[in-house]
């Protein structure tokens, strides 16, 4: 009986099915179109297959799908404008096909065509975010920090809302690297209350690395990177100038940005930007009052220069960052009773108006930084690169102190740091790329003299010099990389204690690995996983503190026996892409050996000032894991939703307990209304609420608890004016819109004061 | 124009320069010049026409490395007369640099005042004070204390603060014995404790 079934059905099956020939009509040929030189995929670069007349664009990633086919030969004719057209003749039998495609340029003298401009690749293995365009538009105004937490799994450990640190992942200071065009960023990156020095106007994109990149950018790379990138430089004849006027009302602030850029008609490949911005903001409001003196100041520059043809190219870059930040006067206690009188009655003693005045207790931070760097095209396939840059970090923290002394910082500090690049890039018609490289840093660290407080970090010299390489397999759907790095580092440091001269002479070394891979599962899903290892050496406050830590009631002892930190992350990251919804959904565990953290002794410090609590540097094994999620919707044609949020634990393994400063979980969401019937012009209503939770995972020692969750809304307006050929983006926002009283774990003024009430802000971006 | 290898040595070549020309500093003994190491109180009786009388006693809190991490700070007890009347001057001194900071705060008298909290001072107070400073301003340099004399308590603490950069106008900053003196702003340069002995 079920013989018969079966081949009846078989029969009514084989009506419906066409009668093909013998062959699976079902074949087809997959790959990927990437730039030669760097690994960058093309978008919107043409495949056509002659045989059957049809042909496919690549997407985003540069991935195409040409499907349907019957086994046979077929030409493929690969296009994109400026690179060479590639022809490729392949046979489909059996099974599917996939290639790698690497096109290369073309040196064509036609008008119009822009010379490639050469820019480094991104590792696509590990977990990656950007904020470019409409985004960027949007955190126009605001700090890096401030900028970065529109990023799913970036939050900000901040002092106050004039300086903020990125966190990726529940790590910060000195676990991640910024790196301002290329070089990375060398401040006095260890203090809780100093953030980084670069001002975010001078990017067009900003990258977040979320992953352990120590084979590729050196050490304490260990949570993650950023990248702040200006645009390249132009290399045809052009003008662009882009204005940003920014007016916010809470602090009255006003951020005045302008950036010229160019390119020689003269000299083909001659390219020049010339970028500015000032900022000021009087004191800040919480809803109910204001906080004292907490107006900030900033000018910034940068300038740079480029040539580049078709075999090298050369480029030098200055920026110049310079800020005043005023502190909030209670929040620099005295001794202990101060601290715990403030942090009981929740809000400043001190009744202040507003006012554009920075007083002490206040910062005074200038950083240089000078860069020059050249690649030459030793072949088709090789590329040689050489990268110098200069850095002066001089900052200056100041306190109230008694009579002329008033005048002197208590804290001044010179940094000066030399870095040295040198690569080798190399990429074939196969399928493997890679770079060989080694990196030297060279940091020289001094006090400046007359302060009248001892130093609270000795000066120091020091070397670090690592040798790195990476390759990577791509073919069709898959990426494969991997890596290694070798790193040693020397430090010399030299202070006097109590007028006796110490000095110490210090050594570490590491090697890093990572591995990981990217699969293109199918058109809508792709998935990328990388394990690596980082390091972090000690850093000198953690090694020598040894006093008091000035406005925070505390003694801080260092140990000069501290080990470097090693640590293994491991990030995946599943994206989703069809149709209407976005989803991207980033999942990751860090184990890190010999985690440094500041830990309360519970014993305390009688002196003549009154008691301070001690704290000291220990080291434990820590193990963080947490998730990402980012995703997007689009409803109708003009109603569309997004969500981010993100989730961190982190925990001291060896004692079973919390560690302190981790950010609690989160959630942005939003709904946006688009008014504009033209779709390439926006003009979008959008109204977000952010809820974050109570921080109930709390170390065992806190001087206050975990201030309780709170919610607040925002409502956001951009609009875009095409003004003849130019582009006018008008934007307006309101951040805080019910003037919600809250603190947020995550800021060390919660001690103090409320944090941020309402801000409208009214932006205004021409670019012409 | 650009010659392609020369250029990288260019570049090279400027770098270790740099390189070379950037050292730390060596490395200079700062001296601290907001520590104080000795606070005296100096008592003198006065008698009932309010002139002086008889020897001056002096108590003193001390701490030879300052504020910094060292040693707790020596602290005498305070030995004064039931039912006496006293003129109370407070002297700071950094003896590591050997500067008089009593005449610093002085000459800042709108920024600092000296408060006196404690059992002593608060509470059934053991001790009156009054600021008897020769400007007239409420600094707290020079004062008048008289003893109570029948005290209810006996082992006292007269805990004296030096708060600096505070609101004087703060209601009730005008009160030698304002326990709520954090209100007020500014901070603590001082928070001493001595333990007062009544005889």
């Amino acid at each position: 009986m079920n013989f018969i079934k079966y081949l009846l059905l078989l029969s009514i099956w084989s009506l419906f099915v066409p009668n093909t020939s013998a062959q699976n009509c079902n074949l087809a040929i997959r790959g990927k179109v990437i730039h030669l030189e760097n690994n960058e995929p093309i978008e919107t670069g043409y495949i056509w297959i002659k045989e059957v007349e049809r042909g496919e664009i690549t997407d985003k990633d540069g991935n195409f799908t040409i499907k349907d086919l019957c086994p046979g030969s077929y030409t493929l004719q690969i296009q994109f404008l400026g690179h060479k057209e590639i022809k490729d003749s392949i046979v489909l039998s059996t099974n599917s096909f996939s290639k790698t495609y690497r096109m290369e340029e073309e040196s064509l003298n036609l008008a119009g065509v822009e010379i490639h401009g050469h820019r480094d690749a991104v590792q696509t293995t590990t977990s990656v975010s950007a904020l470019y365009g409409e985004a960027l538009l949007a955190a126009r105004g605001e700090s890096l920090g401030e900028s970065l937490k529109r990023i799913a799994g970036v939050t900000t450990f901040s002092t106050g809302n004039t300086i903020s640190k990125p966190v990726i992942h529940g790590m910060h200071s000195n676990r991640i690297m910024i790196l301002n065009n290329g070089i990375r960023l060398e401040g006095q990156q260890w203090g809780a209350e100093h953030a980084p020095e670069i001002d975010p106007f001078l990017a067009d994109e900003i990258t977040v690395i979320k992953g352990a990149e120590t084979v590729r950018y050196g050490p304490e790379a260990m949570g993650g990177v950023i990248l702040v990138n200006p645009a390249p430089l132009d290399t045809k004849k052009a003008q662009k100038t882009e204005l940003n006027l920014i007016g916010g009302t809470n602090g009255r602030m006003g951020n005045l940005a302008v950036t010229h850029s160019g390119g020689s008609g003269k000299i083909k490949g001659l390219g020049y930007r010339l970028q500015g911005s000032t900022k000021r903001a009087g004191n800040v409001r919480a809803p109910d009052y204001y906080q004292g003196n907490t107006g900030m100041s900033e000018l910034n520059f940068t300038g740079a220069l480029g040539y580049s043809n078709n075999k090298l190219g050369i480029e030098t870059y200055y920026s110049f960052f310079n800020t005043s930040i005023g502190i909030l006067r209670d929040a620099h206690t005295g001794n202990l009773s101060d601290l715990t009188d403030i942090i009981q009655n929740g809000r400043p003693f001190t009744n202040s108006d507003f006012t554009y005045e920075i007083d002490n207790p206040k910062q005074v931070v200038s950083h240089h930084l000078a860069k020059v760097k050249s690649h030459y095209h030793l072949s088709d396939n090789w590329k040689l690169n050489a990268q110098y840059g200069f850095q002066l970090n001089l900052r200056e923290e100041f306190d109230r102190r008694r009579g002329d002394l008033n005048n002197s910082p208590s804290l001044d500090l010179k940094l000066f740091t030399n870095t040295i690049d040198l690569y080798l890039d190399h990429t074939h018609k196969n399928e493997f790329s890679g770079t060989w490289g080694v990196n030297l840093i060279h940091q020289a660290n001094s006090n400046v003299p007359g302060t009248g407080v001892t130093p609270l970090i000795p000066n120091y010299d020091m070397v670090n010099v690592g040798f790195y390489l990476m390759e990577k397999y791509s073919k069709g759907p898959i990426e494969l990389e991997a890596g290694l790095r070798y790193d040693y580092r020397t430090i010399q440091t030299a202070r006097f204690i109590q007028n006796e001269l110490q000095e110490s002479d210090l050594n570490y070394q590491n090697f890093s690995a990572f591995i990981g891979g990217l699969f293109q599962i199918n058109p809508r899903i792709s998935f990328s996983s990388n394990l690596g290892s980082a390091w972090r050496p000690p850093n000198v406050n953690e090694l020598f503190s040894q006093g008091l830590h000035h406005g925070a009631a505390a003694v801080e002892i260092g140990d000069v026996d501290l080990n470097s930190e090693k640590s293994l992350k491991w990030v995946n990251e599943l994206e989703y892409d069809h149709n209407n919804l976005h989803i991207e959904l980033t999942g990751y565990a860090n184990h890190i050996n010999n985690y440094i953290y500041i830990n309360p002794t519970g014993e305390t410090v009688v002196s003549l000032r009154g008691t301070f609590n001690v704290y000291e540097y220990l080291q434990a094994n820590a193990f963080f894991y947490g998730f990402d999620i980012a995703g997007s919707y689009q409803f109708t044609e003009k109603i569309s939703a997004y969500t981010k949020g993100s989730i961190i634990r982190a925990k001291n393994t060896e004692e079973n307990n919390y560690f302190p400063f981790i950010p609690s979980d989160r959630m942005d969401w939003g709904v946006a209304y688009d008014f504009g019937s033209n779709t390439d012009k926006t003009n979008t209503l959008t109204l977000s609420n952010m809820l974050v939770a109570k921080q109930r995972r709390e170390p065992d020692f806190d001087i206050a608890a975990a201030p309780p969750g709170y919610s607040l809304f925002n409502l956001a307006y951009q609009k875009q004016i095409q003004i003849r050929d130019n582009k006018l983006n008008l934007g307006a926002q309101v951040q805080n819109l019910l003037n919600t009283s809250y603190k947020e774990y995550m800021n060390r003024f919660r001690y103090f004061t409320d944090d941020i009430g309402r801000n409208i802000l009214l932006k205004i971006n021409y670019q012409f | 124009m650009f010659k392609s290898r020369k250029n990288l040595v260019y570049v090279m070549a400027f770098a270790a320069l740099a390189f070379t020309s950037c050292e730390s500093d060596d490395p200079v003994i700062e001296n601290d010049q907001e520590v104080i190491t000795d606070v005296t109180l100096s008592f003198q009786e006065l008698n009932a026409a309010g002139n002086p009388v008889g020897a001056v006693t002096t108590f003193k809190a001390s701490d030879p490395q300052g504020i910094e991490v060292g040693t707790a700070p020596t602290i005498d007890n305070v030995t004064l007369t039931k039912g006496k009347t006293y003129s109370m001057k407070i002297d700071v001194r950094n003896s590591i640099e050997n500067e008089d900071i009593t005449k610093e705060i002085i000459e800042e008298a709108d920024e600092h005042q000296f408060f006196f909290v404690g059992s002593a001072f608060v509470g059934s107070p053991v001790l009156t004070y009054q600021y008897a400073d020769p400007s007239g301003e409420l600094i707290g340099v020079e004062g008048k204390v008289t003893v109570s004399t029948s005290p209810g308590l006996n082992n006292a603490t007269m805990r004296i603060v030096l708060r600096h950069d505070l609101d004087k106008n703060f209601p009730g900053a005008t009160n030698p014995n304002f326990e709520n003196f954090v209100q007020a702003g500014g901070e603590s340069d001082l928070d001493i404790a001595f333990p007062l002995i009544l005889n």
